[in-house]
């Protein structure tokens, strides 16, 4: 652990930065570190605003994270016996996410920083996502297939850059789920013992067939797959074939997709990262799919597949070694920051 | 006798394999006499084999449709010898040469670059994108360019799906060749504007402009896979 008297005698070597999440439901700060051997993830403290009742609305959320911040900061530093003094810069995500919790985790960002007189690192989050997945499978340059409740894109490293290869036009692959689970009454919740409904529902299920099934290039669409879905539910189909047909119909356009990446770019890994991540059908799938190239499969450990402040502070870390920097009061929040538009000058090099 | 997947996959597979796509294997091959092409969609594994075997027949029926459109609006495209929709199968002509990528900045190179404008204007006029066009996509033999590889095409004439291939033939060049890129295009759209209409061609080139400009990579490839009446 690094206490102030450790990190006094090794000061030049380590480096420590805190991270802040607060995109959409988590309120996260997570702490990593830097030392010779490389970056190194520390413990994090994470709370999640669940609503009484319906979907959540970011004000209450919003709110629900001022009341919290204090002690999640407090925890995630207590875990790892550090103290204020001990970081070295403060990292936030800055977007794509909700504003009013974005405003929340810029604003504690920037008092932090401005009152430990350390550097503010912007993350963006997606490419938290993606760094915490390379740090914790090992493969250092996948395609990466990005998924979760509001996320569904293709990406790789590219000439300094996150590339998006495909992404969804319409709707994310975890809404897809969600909102045709809501619509037939098999949630909330959505996801119970790390199963999602729809897949528990799919068991036994057969293959009905004609339901869009739209890649585009390297791109998928969702929209008119939900409306099949519950139109064949209206003329009568069996509730477990058509969970069994959607799941195969949205997660084979994703696989695809990600083959499509991997055959253009030439390389062999894959790597699954976001809320949907710990699926295990979409799991074997792509462990399918990379096998077929020769390559290997490996999804994010489920502990950092949903948001948290560690895979900030990771990604912060390593932008706060290469420079990357904003004036406290420069950060701006981006609701709608691509992945795309972020420079990665540590790939490679620091991860 | 009942052609088998399994069956055509083992015979394809004793044929010389030319190139390996994300979702087929180009072959080299005889069909009655003449050098073919056979072009297999492989089966997939992390698919359900309904949802596998309907997909491939969909996809490679689009594609004999594209090229014989194409080929009947006069545009250079390989001939379609045969089409197996439920194998996943086209046999089609081999069209030898080297590609216009490796041809830029040879002896008459600009003279292709406007015979491969006029060709992909002729592919847009008869209301089919290409989907894919770059440099590698484009033969050259007998002096002429032939347009190849029709696996992302559709039928499309949106201004939008247009200016997407004029853009990936852009970037293709100029991420290769780029201190010929301006010569290639400006050669590029006068092939073009001979083939859709100087009019219409200064509205897809504009266009192209803008799709360059949201500076997305390469995202912004169209290809439908629309829902049709299943396999002839």
């Amino acid at each position: 652990m690094a206490t102030a008297a450790t990190r006094s005698s090794s000061s030049n070597s380590e480096v420590i930065v805190l991270g802040i999440e607060s995109t959409a439901h988590t309120f996260g700060v997570g702490a990593s570190r830097w030392t010779s051997a490389g970056p190194e993830l520390l413990k994090d403290a994470r709370r999640n605003y669940v609503p009484k009742q319906g979907g959540i609305l970011p004000r209450e959320v919003a709110q629900f994270f001022s009341q919290v911040a204090a002690e999640v900061v407090e925890e995630a530093l207590s875990v790892n016996s550090l103290t204020p003094r001990d970081l070295d810069a403060i990292a936030v995500a800055l977007g794509p996410g909700m504003g009013p919790q974005l405003r929340v985790g810029a604003t504690v960002a920037r008092a932090m920083a401005a009152a430990l007189k350390v550097p503010l690192v912007p993350v963006n989050h997606a490419v938290a996502h993606l760094e915490v997945a390379r740090y914790t499978t090992g493969l250092r340059d996948p395609v990466i297939l990005y998924v979760s409740g509001g996320n569904t894109a293709v990406t790789t490293f590219v000439e300094g850059r996150y590339r998006v290869f495909g992404e969804t036009l319409d709707m994310a692959l975890g809404n897809l789920l969600d909102t045709f689970a809501r619509e037939v009454k098999l949630g909330p919740p959505y996801v119970v013992n790390g199963n999602h409904v729809v897949d528990a529902c799919a068991e036994g299920g057969e293959f009905i067939g004609w339901f869009p099934y739209v890649v585009k290039g390297q791109d998928v669409s969702y929209s008119g797959l939900l409306t099949a879905a519950l139109r064949a539910l209206r003329r009568g189909a069996k509730l477990k074939d058509v969970c069994y047909t959607l799941r195969e119909v949205a997660f084979s356009a994703a696989v695809e997709v990600t083959e499509r990446c991997l055959a253009h770019t030439g390389k062999r890994d894959v790597v699954l990262t976001g809320g949907v991540a710990a699926n295990r059908v979409l799991n074997s799938k792509l462990d399918s799919m990379a096998r077929l190239h020769g390559g290997t499969y490996r999804g994010v450990p489920a502990y950092y597949s949903g948001d948290n402040g560690a895979m900030i502070s990771l990604a912060g870390l390593l932008a706060h070694l290469s420079g990357v920097h904003v004036e406290p009061e420069r950060a701006f929040i981006n609701q709608r920051w691509r992945l795309d538009e972020v420079e990665v000058p540590w790939y490679g090099k620091l991860l | 006798m009942v052609w088998e997947a399994s069956m055509i996959e083992s015979w394809a597979s004793s044929l010389t394999l030319l190139k390996r796509g994300a979702e087929s294997e180009v072959r080299l091959g005889d069909f009655m006499g003449m050098k073919a092409i056979y072009k297999l969609r492989v089966s997939k594994p992390y698919m359900d084999p309904a949802l596998d075997s309907r997909l491939r027949a969909q996809r490679t029926l689009k594609e004999a449709k594209v090229l014989s459109v194409a080929l009947a609006r006069g545009v250079r495209v390989p001939r379609l010898y045969a089409v197996f929709p439920s194998l996943g199968l086209i046999v089609m002509e081999y069209v030898r040469g080297p590609t216009l990528k490796e041809l830029v900045g040879s002896p008459g190179w600009e003279s292709l670059a406007e015979d491969a404008g006029l060709q992909l204007g002729l592919l847009h006029s008869a209301g089919i994108v290409h989907g894919d066009s770059t440099t590698s996509n484009m033969v050259v033999s007998d002096g002429g360019v032939t347009l190849i590889d029709f696996g992302l095409a559709d039928f499309s004439s949106e201004l939008e799906d247009r200016a997407v291939d004029v853009h990936l033939l852009r970037e293709a060049v100029t991420s290769t060749h780029p201190s010929a890129a301006g010569r290639f295009m400006e050669a590029f759209m006068r092939g073009y504007s001979r083939a859709l209409g100087e009019g219409a061609a200064e509205e897809v080139s504009r266009r192209a402009r803008e799709v360059e400009m949201r500076g997305r990579y390469v995202a912004s490839r169209r290809s439908v896979w629309a829902e049709e009446g299943g396999e002839g």
